[in-house]
């Protein structure tokens, strides 16, 4: 009987804590029912949510990539320089910059598969490594000039309420929450990442749905990045620092465990909002902005904690 | 006859890294300008003291099985409250440096707690006590605060008899941590621990008490590297504990202490440590861009990585995954 | 397990007293009333400096130890060291380090360049404190070190400084923003890293200037940290907690970048009065399609000044302790003179030949 009782919780645990959490943010400050600044965070999550998607892939497996913060930083500089401000450069410019990040990904995949159960540091030092890159790249400099419209098609309201690239983060989370739950690929991430030894022992491509899931982390970064340029330009070499602690404490939070072989796309995408209600609570209550970090933190510990509890003797 | 050989393989391991730095060192006095003077090399030495201390800790927490990333901040936590503390009174120094190690213990003892209790990978943990010690730091102040004690700057930055302080301070660490892994009861459950957690259980050691210790360890080697770094700035810069945690793990690995938990070795470490700090210091006289050196760094992480690990099949499991007990 | 209680009881006292900790940690350290004394900096800024200590042949190599290179600015203000540099026959080398925000890094990299036998220490510091002792070995050894660019530093390590005068800067921003806005209205300022001698000068600036303009409101100050995405974010909370904002005080053109994107989302731009910016090129870009707002320079020429600075005290003039660059206000409809609209937002207005430019 408890076991059925936190199953359902486990399941539905991050849409009561999102209803929570927006249930008390509307008491504290009436901004959170208006329809324009709800459209405004969605907006601000969707670098980090559209990230996140593509490394929830990557934690079912039971890995981590720790580099997308810098994958998104790179994207961003690189996908403006590629515009050169010319209008009719946008789509070369875009998709050159996901085969760029896709390829970082990539590099991570191959790394993880040459030396696995390392994932975590072999992405911090591809993240350093990329770094590095950007700078010799740009110089220094945030160099590049966006096209004229990108931005603000992106930014644009559609029924003066909800910005494209927030819908752009809810058409990519469903489309990917599909592929988790009807393809065969998402059947064996799930798989894999419940149990490596006994997948591989029954024939499943482990190595090749490995480097897939990082292909679709980088890819999913690049998108990232692009959004990051949409949303507000880019002014610095390394726009997306950090981010990689936002997407691990919104996959987290929704439900992926970080043992692997549990979580969905929904969740992660719930996490990140919940996530950003409560930056945006800090903010708003006039509290120290850096209160966010002791926040993130908190939210990345209580949350594993709380997933463990519920997920024990399973 | 099993233990000589792992005994062998050990000093084996050792012998290379020392052997790379050795190496390095030889190539850096015949073909950098400038590498080759006294006042350089002691340079080395003082640089990379603190990472020395950080990377001693970290050294514990890889044996056992597990990971820190926290080190870094929980050092710029100490930068920050030794210098506010003290507010450059040398008569402070002593119970500062006290409160450092009290710190130290503290946190150690709150991520075991959460690790044996909570059941929290220690990787995610410590990621995000990463994120609440940075937090900490930030909301006390987002500025350069107080002073360190004169004392204490010395200990960072001058030397005796040509040898660097810091230097010596490191080689006593080294020689204590070295002890207490090799020598003592403790450290053989803790590398039991590391090794297969299940099993050492079974035998009778208390899995949950050595991860404490090891925790323990790898945050006071944090706070302790703070007070140098105190010493070394004179004044407690907020970030100033940026990156410390990949590069003591860097270092770590190099060193010889697999990440799978089970194999450590604090000379290795120490090794790796002086290493990195001349390739650091060769890279600065060669006036090679910082942008090629966040490169070179980053390339250097992934190679030690690549180069030593340990068996893939074994090694399926995440590092720090803590077995169900 | 003969140990449990006490181990216990040791475990469950340290997470109290982490949690104790932590609740106490998190109130700022007594935060002190950082303001700069204008009139003893004056007469610091004005002493002469003996340099005859310094003087030596050439040739010479300068040494640049970078706080941080990962900024537009300061790629600019390098390159206009490396191009005074190369009008120079005996300046044969320019050494570059870069500490990526480490202090600790930079101490090594003063402590790296004196190994080299740098002839002269040009620097913009990560944070001044944490560098002194290195530069003052520097300094010991004959080597003068010169302080460029946003604040001015009195100590026994910096020899000189060519520096932007952040409180004059402030000062005739302030003074255009309270005209522009007709002396009243409700006001926030957006402000570079806390701490930093732009953020207090600025602020002590604005201050000075508001109280002669009861009329004007400062409803917040605020940290963008130089950073648009921040400074945008900042705002966008600011414009959620107060309904009425009439005006921004940001003399930084990159911040005030992210400020008005904010405004115009929230369709509040209409009305709104923007002090003048630096000379940004995104900013410029602005100033140039919406007609308002303007700039008070922060040249980056300061890298060309230090340098002509260092090699008068290498050549044993005298040289005062601070040289000012000083700021020029540009009005909206001169901005088209100086924004470059087809180079990149994160760029400067210069004098700079063409084969010192940064690539674009």
């Amino acid at each position: 009987m408890g076991a059925t009782v936190r199953d359902v919780l486990g399941r539905w645990a991050i849409v009561l804590v999102f209803a929570l959490l927006y249930g008390v943010a509307v008491l504290l400050s009436d901004a959170f029912l208006e329809p324009v600044y709800v459209g405004n965070i969605l907006r601000q999550a969707a670098p980090v949510g559209i990230a996140a998607i593509g490394t929830t892939l990557v934690m079912i497996l039971g890995a981590v990539d720790l580099s997308i913060g810098a994958i998104i930083s790179f994207s961003a500089v690189f996908c403006a320089v590629m515009m050169q401000g010319e209008a009719g450069n946008i789509g070369i410019a875009v998709a050159a910059t996901l085969v760029v990040a896709a390829a970082f990904g990539a590099i991570n995949g191959a790394l993880n598969l040459a030396s696995p159960g390392s994932s975590f540091i072999l992405t911090l030092g591809s993240a350093l490594a990329l770094y590095g890159l950007t700078q010799l790249y740009s110089g220094g400099t945030a160099r590049g000039i966006v096209s004229p419209g990108f931005r603000e098609f992106f930014n644009h309201r559609l029924g003066d309420v909800l910005p494209v690239l927030a819908l752009a983060m809810l058409a990519i989370a469903a489309v990917m929450e599909i592929v988790l739950r009807t393809t065969r690929f998402g059947r064996q991430i799930y798989l894999i990442g419940s149990n490596r030894e006994a997948a591989r022992l029954s024939g499943l491509p482990v190595a090749a749905v490995t480097f897939a899931c990082y292909v679709v982390s980088g890819l999913f970064a690049g998108l990232g990045g692009i959004a990051v340029l949409a949303r507000s330009g880019v002014s610095s070499t390394f726009v997306g620092r950090g981010f990689e602690f936002d997407a691990l404490a919104a996959i987290v939070l929704g439900g992926t465990v970080f043992r692997g072989g549990r979580g969905t796309v929904v969740g992660t995408v719930a996490g990140t909002l919940v996530l950003f209600i409560a930056f945006n609570l800090v903010n708003i209550l006039g509290f120290n902005y850096n209160l966010q970090l002791v926040l993130k933190g908190t939210i990345i510990i209580v949350a594993s904690a709380g997933y463990a509890w519920l997920g024990r003797d399973r | 006859m099993a233990f000589d050989a792992v005994a062998a393989a050990r000093s084996a391991r050792n012998a290379g890294i020392y052997a790379l730095l050795v190496a390095a060192v030889v190539l850096a006095a015949l073909f950098v300008p400038s590498f080759a003077t006294p006042t350089n090399v002691g340079n080395v030495v003082t640089q990379s003291a603190a990472l020395g201390l950080v990377a001693i800790g970290q050294t514990f927490v890889i044996a056992a099985g597990m990971i820190d990333l926290s080190v870094g901040q929980l050092l710029g936590l100490s930068v920050v409250l030794t210098c506010a503390l003290s507010e450059g009174r040398g008569e402070l120094l002593v119970p500062v440096a006290l409160a450092m190690v009290a710190l130290g213990a503290v946190v150690g003892s709150v991520h075991s707690w959460l690790v044996n209790w909570l059941r929290i990978e220690p990787l995610i943990l410590t990621f995000g006590s990463l994120s609440i010690l940075q937090g900490v730091i930030f909301t006390m102040t987002d500025r350069s605060v107080g002073r360190a004690p004169e004392a204490l700057r010395w200990i960072a930055n001058e030397r005796v008899l040509g040898f660097p302080v810091a230097g010596v301070l490191l080689v006593v660490f080294g020689v204590v941590a070295h002890a207490l892994l090799r020598n003592t009861r403790f450290g053989l459950r803790l590398l039991a621990t590391g090794d297969d957690g299940e099993s050492a259980r079974r035998a009778g050691v208390d899995v949950a008490r050595v991860r404490w210790g090891a925790f323990v360890l790898s945050a006071i080697g944090a706070t302790a590297g703070g007070l140098l770094v105190a010493g070394r700035l004179g004044t407690g810069y907020p970030n100033a504990g940026q990156g410390f945690e990949l590069d003591a793990i860097v270092a770590a690995v190099l060193g010889g202490t697999s990440l799978a938990g089970g194999r450590a070795s604090i000379v290795g470490t120490i090794g790796a440590v002086l290493l990195l700090g001349v390739i650091a210091n060769v890279l600065n006289l060669l006036e090679v861009s910082a942008f090629v050196q966040t490169l070179a760094k980053g390339l250097i992480v992934v190679g030690a990585i690549l180069l030593t690990r340990g068996a893939p099949v074994v090694a399926a499991r995440a590092p720090g995954a803590v077995a169900a007990g | 397990m003969r140990n449990e209680p006490s181990r216990r009881t040791f475990v469950g006292g340290s997470l109290a007293l982490a949690l104790g900790g932590t609740s106490t940690l998190l109130t700022p350290l007594a935060a002190r009333a950082q303001t700069t004394d204008r009139a003893a900096q004056k007469k610091q800024m004005a002493e002469t400096v003996d340099t005859a200590k310094f003087k030596k042949a050439g040739p010479y190599t300068i040494g640049v130890a970078a706080g941080y290179m990962s900024n537009s600015w300061v790629v600019f203000c390098l390159q206009h060291i490396r191009w005074e540099a190369s009008q120079h026959k005996d300046v044969k080398d320019v050494i570059v380090t870069d500490a990526s925000f480490n202090p600790g890094k930079q101490v090594a990299d003063i402590e790296d360049l004196i190994s080299k036998n740098v002839s002269l220490i040009i620097y913009w510091p990560v944070d001044e404190k944490a560098i002194q002792p290195a530069l003052e070995k520097a300094v010991a050894k004959g080597i003068p070190t010169i302080n460029a660019g946003g604040g001015f530093t009195y100590s026994n390590g910096t020899v000189s400084n060519a520096f932007i005068d952040q409180y004059a800067l402030g000062e005739m921003v302030a003074q255009h923003f309270a005209a522009d806005l007709g002396g009243k209205g409700k006001v926030f300022a957006m402000l570079p890293i806390a701490g930093t001698t732009a953020a207090v000068d600025q602020l002590a600036a604005l201050k000075d200037v508001l109280a002669k303009h009861k009329g004007i409101e400062l409803l917040s100050a605020e940290h963008g940290d130089w950073n648009r995405a921040k400074a945008k974010q900042i705002t966008e909370n600011l414009l959620q907690r107060y309904p009425k904002i009439d005006g921004v005080y940001s003399p930084a053109g990159q911040m005030s970048m992210g400020v008005v994107e904010a405004f115009e989302e929230a369709g509040r731009a209409k009305n709104l009065v923007m002090s003048p910016g630096d000379e940004y090129n995104g900013w410029m870009k602005w100033v140039v399609k919406n007609k308002k707002g303007g700039a008070v320079t922060f040249p980056t020429r300061a890298g060309q000044e230090a340098t002509k600075l260092g090699l008068r005290i290498l050549a044993g003039q005298p040289v005062p302790r601070g040289l000012v660059i000083p700021s020029q206000y540009i009005a909206p409809a001169e901005a088209a003179k100086y924004a470059e609209m087809d180079k990149p937002d994160d760029w400067w207005a210069s004098n700079l030949p063409a084969n010192f430019k940064p690539k674009a």
